[in-house]
């Protein structure tokens, strides 16, 4: 099981299976130039891998005052 | 992906810029994109005292740290603006940052004021985004002025500039069309501004904060729903979605194309700027907005 973590809505989602970030961010309706995708205090671009039992963090970036 | 610079494993991709960066190129880019700003624009020397607006959320706190590195002399001036959980983090998260990077910071209270925004907003009927950045910009150049700081710096950054000259433009505001852009001279009245995160997207101070360890605070304001500059940020952003870059050449296209012919416009047919009856800050009527507000907060 993948478990995503979002912020700053504090929302968790799990996922079965994924293959990339960019299949994540497709599933969650975003956008790769407007969240931070975080894995095990690292940052990840759209290509990379996610595994099984991954726990990810996407943070909105986009400001609303 | 691998970084263009150094070809290790890439962690921020910018389809604006057609290339990515490993943490360590990425902090270059960063660094590169200010000093391009400051010294495109001419904003300021290491010379100059720099009072920099720190809300506590990533822009500000980018800011600051950026400008730290580059070796300027900056202090930072927090507006606690009393709105419930959301200012008591912001105000938190400031003084953590200016503690652990050693920065002289200043606060003020608007609350112990008589301005805190939760009681101006029972008092007035304007949009209280608007009473409230007209208070914020008020205190920023006043503080500045009279503490003797040469420059005030905030953290505007591409989406900020590219919604406020979209709005502008919709709008065909003349007025501030004219003096839209990431400097503005010392003049009447005025301490001098910039904006050095111009060339930056929030998604690229995002970054930065991440890869430069800055904890920043993302509790919006509650009563900021809905705001049509939101509204004009999204629109951007899906334009900037389908067309990479354009965000940056639209705003850079009216700097170099768009300001000069507003300015001169504005010269000609605008409200001329004269020191407020109350406190002498400048203002385009007899008492400036700020004087109006404490009378009618004190009622």
């Amino acid at each position: 099981m993948i478990t995503v973590h979002t912020e700053p809505d504090g929302a968790t989602v799990e996922f079965e299976k994924l293959n990339t970030v960019m299949q994540l961010l497709n599933r969650m309706g975003r956008k790769s130039t407007r969240v931070l995708v975080i894995r095990d205090g690292e940052l990840l671009t759209v290509d990379c891998r996610i595994r099984p039992r991954d726990t990810i963090t996407i943070r909105d970036v986009i400001s609303r005052g | 992906m691998k970084c263009k610079r150094c070809k290790a494993p890439a962690v921020v991709a910018l389809p604006s810029h057609h290339t990515a960066f490993c943490p360590e190129c990425y902090l270059i880019f960063a660094r590169r994109q200010v000093e391009k700003a400051i010294k495109e624009q001419a904003m300021f020397t290491r010379e100059d005292r720099i009072l920099i607006a720190i809300s506590g959320g990533k822009d500000s706190l980018a800011l600051t740290w950026q400008l730290l590195q580059l070796g300027y002399n900056v202090s930072g001036l927090h507006i606690d603006l009393g709105i419930g959980e959301s200012s008591v983090k912001a105000r938190e998260i400031t003084e953590k940052f200016c503690t652990t990077f050693s920065v002289d910071l200043h606060v003020l209270d608007m609350t112990a004021q008589g301005l805190g925004i939760p009681e101006v907003k029972k008092r007035t009927k304007r949009p209280i985004c608007s009473v409230c950045g007209q208070l914020k910009r008020h205190h920023f150049n006043k503080f500045a002025l009279e503490n003797g700081f040469t420059v005030l710096a905030t953290g505007h950054n591409l989406d900020d500039e590219t919604a406020r000259l979209f709005s502008n433009v919709f709008r065909w505001d003349t007025a501030y069309l004219g003096d839209q852009g990431p400097i503005l001279p010392a003049e009447k009245g005025f301490a001098r501004k910039v904006k050095p995160l111009y060339r930056m997207s929030e998604f690229e101070t995002a970054n930065l904060c991440f890869l430069a360890g800055i904890e920043y605070g993302y509790h919006p304001c509650p009563y900021s729903t809905g705001a049509s500059f939101t509204v004009y940020k999204q629109l951007l952003l899906d334009l900037e979605e389908k067309q990479p870059g354009r965000k940056l050449s639209y705003y850079e296209g009216f700097l170099k194309r768009g300001r000069p012919a507003f300015s001169s416009l504005e010269e000609e047919q605008g409200d001329p700027v004269l020191p407020c009856e109350r406190c002498g800050y400048p203002t385009s009527t007899t008492v400036c907005g700020v004087c109006r507000l404490r009378e009618a907060m004190s009622a």
